[in-house]
């Protein structure tokens, strides 16, 4: 699904990402942690293509080079950010907003246009999977959502335009326990053996809801360490100074 | 014609069938024309527009022709229901009140019975020097208008090079109401100048809703002025829109002259290359207990040019006063232009006045954010900008209109 070999990013001429390799294949839950300022969200900008950065190495989703697609292009082939903090965005309607998103992802899929009624359909379905009421979605996006509320309505997105490789940057930041179960349960519940997943985080406390097959420590840059969930617990206990 | 800008009084002289008395007044208003020419921006007032070297610039002569009324077939609006008058180049063709009970409505070719003499915005002393027609509207006490007034302005390609003035009057009864909507619909290709000074006045009690729009983009200089008289207990809502003119200025300005009047103005444009667009507003509070919300939004992409002028008086014996004025710009490039003054002149001490102003470019998270869900970089702007304007749009009560209205600037955002 994903095979990065010696990414190299800087942005303002600072090296953040400094030879990272990883490989995903399809099915599989990676979690990268590390502590802060060791380039896990820049991972993540990188994969979603954000601008900005310079970069060398090589990024390969499905086996074609990730570098010529803008972000549009690959979000509508199947790679999916979850945002550490969701952008507010005053004026435009969550509804709206996701029918938009899913009818340009299904356009590059080759499918048709879902009309304004199978749209509110599906999104009512999901919604209530995450326990999101009604009312927030037809409130302006994410535009004085709650932490958790925006954390949700994230995973409603990722569930909504179902695509093949989710990249979730500290999603369990600033959650409640409460909270914390429902997202872990959306994103079991879309595990299955062709969507593969990258877990960025900093705390092992979300690997206790969302199992990952892989764990990675991220450091300075570079990937120190690659284990099992075994890794994450050790970390919780010892703390990154003594891997680092 | 206007030779290097100057008219002669031969031009008065051939309109036919005035009084001595109106002669004089168009004369007089001639004078200060001819010996001051047209505003430049060592005017406070036209501060941000130089429209002396505006129009030197674009015009190399301005022509007065008197009979320009062709009109090909044209579609009425089907959307709504809705009363209507049709004005081709300013000049009153017919209108239509068939929603309406006879006599309570009275609508006629513009009489001016206003001779008094005032040194103004040289505009308008150009206007009462020129004026040819233009309508009124008369409503009746006690009549609430069962359907809105849709005025068909209709502007035709012999205007090439042309200057039109025109005058304009709507009254309002006690306790009547009437909803106004002025649509442009510009067939010229060519440039001309339409110069019109309008004025409003509503009796107590009395309810005014209008909305202004430009059906398409054009080659259009307009300059309206509107003199606003508002008597106590009475509601005035605008709604202006009006982007799509190579240049505009909207001056209005509102004398409150009662206790409990609520004064709402409202205006959101999406400037395109080269378009120039200014509103002054100035609102008088006179007596106590009165409200005015002015919120005026701009989007400007390049080169344009938009300018919000807004000024708030109030008068010592105007307690109680709530005022409002915000100006808000989003700039698409570093080549458009948003200026901004508001003014506070204040001589009571219980009031509430607030006014303040804000501008800046895309916000380029939002633009990624709207990216990593698949849509393109323009249409993400695009979102943004119907999301920025929609917020003005969304307060417009009818929603027949405001469906209208959103159908208007969607394809000026999407360009379908």
């Amino acid at each position: 699904m994903l095979q990065i070999k010696n990414l190299k990013a800087s942005i303002n001429k600072k090296n953040i990402l400094k030879g990272l390799d990883i490989s995903i294949n399809p099915g599989e839950l990676h979690a990268i942690m590390g502590p802060n300022g060791s380039g896990k969200s820049t991972l993540a900008n990188v994969l979603s293509g954000k601008s900005g950065y310079e970069i060398s190495g090589e990024i390969k989703y499905k086996g074609k080079d990730l570098s010529e697609l803008k972000v549009d292009e690959r979000a509508q082939n199947g790679i999916f950010l979850a945002f550490q903090y969701p952008t507010e965005i005053p004026g435009v309607n969550t509804n709206n907003f996701l029918r938009t998103s899913l009818n340009k992802v299904r356009k590059a899929r080759g499918e048709k246009a879902l009309d304004a009624l199978s749209f509110l359909k599906l999104m009512k379905e999901k919604a209530s999977e995450l326990g999101i009421e009604e009312k927030m979605l037809s409130r302006q996006l994410n535009v004085g959502f709650s932490g958790g509320e925006k954390k949700k309505n994230e995973i409603l997105q990722m569930k909504i335009l179902n695509p093949n490789l989710v990249v979730l940057d500290e999603t369990d930041s600033g959650l409640d326990i409460d909270a914390l179960k429902i997202i872990a349960d959306g994103v079991n519940s879309f595990r299955d053996k062709a969507n593969s997943f990258l877990v960025i985080t900093h705390y092992q406390r979300l690997l206790d809801y969302i199992k990952p097959d892989f764990v990675h420590v991220l450091s300075d840059g570079k990937i120190i360490k690659s284990g099992s969930i075994e890794l994450a617990k050790e970390l919780e206990k010892t703390g990154y100074k003594n891997i680092i | 014609m206007i030779q290097n800008f100057q008219i002669k009084n031969s031009v008065i002289d051939q309109i036919k069938e005035i009084s001595l008395e109106e002669k004089k007044f168009r004369l007089k208003n001639l004078d200060v024309f001819n010996n001051e020419g047209f505003p430049n921006n060592k005017n406070e007032e036209w501060k941000f527009t130089n429209i002396d070297k505006i129009i030197k610039t674009n015009f190399k002569k301005l022509i007065l022709k008197k009979d320009i009324n062709e009109l090909k077939k044209f579609d009425l609006i089907t959307n709504f229901e809705h009363n209507y008058i049709i004005l081709v180049n300013g000049r009153l063709k017919s209108f239509n009140l068939d929603f309406e009970e006879k006599n309570e409505v009275n609508i006629s070719t513009f009489k001016n019975n206003n001779f008094d003499f005032k040194k103004n915005n040289t505009l308008i002393n150009l206007n009462n020097a020129l004026y040819n027609e233009g309508f009124s509207i008369k409503v009746n006490d006690n009549y609430k208008m069962k359907k809105s007034i849709i005025i068909y302005n209709f502007f035709t390609k012999e205007l090439k090079e042309n200057m039109i003035n025109i005058k304009n009057k709507v009254i309002l009864g006690k306790n009547s109401e009437l909803h106004l909507i002025e649509y442009n619909i510009n067939n010229s290709k060519e440039k001309f100048f339409n110069n019109t000074y309008e004025s409003v006045f509503l009796d107590k009690h009395a309810v005014y809703k209008t909305i202004s729009i430009n059906e398409n983009r054009s080659e259009g200089f307009f300059h309206k002025f509107s003199s606003n008289t508002l008597l106590s207990n009475t509601n005035y809502t605008a709604y202006i829109f009006p982007a799509g003119l190579k240049f505009n200025k909207v001056d209005l300005e509102f004398n409150l002259e009662g206790e409990n009047i609520d004064c709402s103005l409202q205006s959101a444009s999406f400037l395109k290359k080269d378009e120039h667009q200014e509103i002054r507003t100035k609102i008088n509070h006179l007596f106590p207990n009165c409200k005015s919300y002015q919120k005026v939004k701009n989007v400007l992409s390049l080169n344009s040019k938009g300018v919000f002028q807004g000024k708030i008086f109030v008068k010592d014996k105007a307690q109680k006063t709530n005022a409002y004025q915000l100006g808000k710009a989003m700039l698409l490039n570093d080549e458009s232009e948003f200026n901004s003054k508001p003014e506070l002149e204040i001589y009571a001490d219980d009031v509430k006045c607030t006014h303040g102003s804000t501008s800046g470019s895309l916000d380029e998270n939002a633009i990624y954010y709207l990216m990593t869900r698949g849509l393109n970089r323009k249409e993400s702007t695009s979102l943004l900008i119907d999301a920025f304007l929609n917020e003005i749009i969304s307060t417009i009560k009818s929603k027949s209109i405001k469906e209208f209205i959103k159908l208007k600037f969607e394809k000026q955002i999407y360009g379908h």
